[in-house]
């Protein structure tokens, strides 16, 4: 109620999108749709906003895209094609992202020379991808394709047990020797750490491995349609030594920018359905700026949990998906 | 030990401010489209026809075959039926998408004034990427 106090710009939101849907359900008639229980389009438009907000909260607190929680649910339970999915798919990862790159950057939480730092991989690497997909994919072919999503499983599952086994050193790593280059390149910040009441101080190591692993994640996220959510929040946390909250924030900035070119094909093949993608880029839109507020003042050990949890779901996900490509299986609940 | 807040860079700023801004006014578009979408009877892109064809499983070019517009929509189909609320929605989401340019171009400028010109070089760059991109989609 406070955040609503303070921010007239969420009230008008709220105020539009729900008075919105709420004058759609009261004056605008709309047929049921079949096998769907009895819903109307209006019904499963609000359902969407929903979902969508409380997936932007969970998403914006743990610095990963919410095409990762969004995508897998869309595949599972419901029939609609998958290029729909993964277009309105990159409008749930992004729109979080950027609505709450202003409470970030205005709270110093997210570390924008980063973000700069980040974006020309991430952005060069997914170009890469998505072209060598289109030229290889023949070659490349769906056996392939399903044992390097097996792989980036077994990756994921690897890097969310080393959050486990780090431990709280995680969340404000610490490393004894500067690095010259993020000296030279001035990437040293320091921000106000509200659960601990003051400032934490950090300086940025091996930055052209991360340089690196931007690229590949930018890569492999073009090449395979994954995004680049998963790996975003490791390489700077585990490889940078980048504290976790800051890790977090930044990665959902740098996801937001790195994203907002692999749009442009979907809307201009038809695919982006506008009345379908609107509730998921509202209740995005709301539900980042709570959780972009919410970040701020959790402690950085539940941010470290909530990031497992969404690093385990995903790598079992992508080893569902790659044992499914390789043996020619259905694994019906992921 | 130091207790008070550190200063925050006026780039990320800057950067932070121009997305949110231009995000909360193309959510507003995005409500206007869908009330505009579901009013709307004389349509080329009728609501209750889109959203049953997306949850009944047909594919994309299904769809929009069988829809009054016969083949799918570019960018600049939705731009001359800007009058039509599903238009007027994805020009919305359209919109937030294409602010992170600007922004990075004003925090590049601000990182510039800092020193940092490395990083104010490749944020220009990666700006000049996602302002290119759409333009190659368009007119390829």
């Amino acid at each position: 109620m406070r955040l609503l106090k303070r921010m007239p710009e969420l009230q008008i939101l709220l105020v539009c999108t729900i008075g919105c849907y709420l004058f759609l359900e009261t004056f605008v008639a709309s047929n049921q749709l079949n096998d769907f229980f009895g819903l109307t389009g209006v019904d499963l438009i609000f359902i969407s906003f929903f979902m969508s907000f409380v997936v932007a909260i969970i998403s914006v607190v743990a610095g990963v895209g919410g095409g990762v929680i969004y995508t897998p649910i869309m595949l599972a339970f419901t029939s609609v094609d998958t290029l729909i999915i993964r277009s309105t798919g990159l409008v749930v990862a992004m729109f979080s992202g950027l609505v709450a790159s202003g409470p970030f950057m205005r709270k110093g939480l997210a570390d924008i020379k980063l973000v700069f730092l980040g974006a020309l991989p991430i952005l060069l690497g997914g170009f890469l991808g998505s072209l060598a997909a289109i030229t290889l994919f023949d070659y490349f072919g769906a056996t392939g394709d399903a044992l390097v999503r097996l792989t980036l499983g077994f990756i994921l599952g690897l890097i969310a047990i080393t959050f486990i086994v780090g431990g709280a050193s995680t969340e404000y790593p610490e490393h004894s020797e500067k690095s010259r280059l993020a000296t030279r390149l001035k990437l040293r910040h320091m921000y106000w750490e509200e659960t601990l009441k003051r400032p934490v101080r950090y300086d940025v190591h091996n930055v052209k491995t991360a340089v690196f692993l931007l690229l590949c994640v930018g890569f492999t996220g073009g090449f395979f349609g994954l995004g680049g959510g998963w790996a975003v929040v490791p390489v700077l946390n585990l490889v940078m030594s980048v504290p976790l909250k800051v890790s977090a924030a930044t990665s959902g900035v740098l996801l937001a920018m790195g994203n907002s070119a692999a749009i442009w094909p979907y809307i201009n093949a038809g695919a982006l359905i506008g009345v379908v993608a609107a509730p998921w880029m509202l209740g995005q839109i709301i539900g980042g700026i709570v959780g972009a507020h919410a970040l701020a003042g959790l402690k950085a050990a539940l941010v470290r949990k909530v990031l497992i949890v969404l690093l385990f779901l995903t790598s079992l996900k992508l080893c569902a998906r790659g044992i499914e490509g390789i043996f020619n299986v259905n694994i019906p609940i992921l | 030990m130091i207790k008070r807040r550190p200063p925050v860079p006026i780039s990320g700023v800057v950067y932070g401010e121009i997305i949110y801004w231009c995000t909360c006014l193309s959510a507003l578009l995005v409500v206007g489209g869908t009330i505009r979408s579901f009013l709307e009877t004389d349509t080329v892109m009728p609501v209750g026809y889109l959203i049953n064809s997306v949850f009944e499983g047909r594919s994309v070019e299904e769809i929009w075959a069988t829809s009054a517009l016969k083949s799918p929509p570019d960018a600049l189909t939705y731009l001359s039926l800007l009058h039509n609320g599903e238009a007027l929605t994805v020009a919305g989401i359209a919109f937030g998408v294409l602010s992170v340019a600007p922004a990075v171009f004003f925090s590049a400028a601000y990182l510039w004034r800092s020193k940092n010109e490395f990083l104010a070089v490749t944020a220009m760059v990666s700006g000049a990427f996602a302002i290119v991109t759409p333009f190659v989609y368009f007119l390829f």
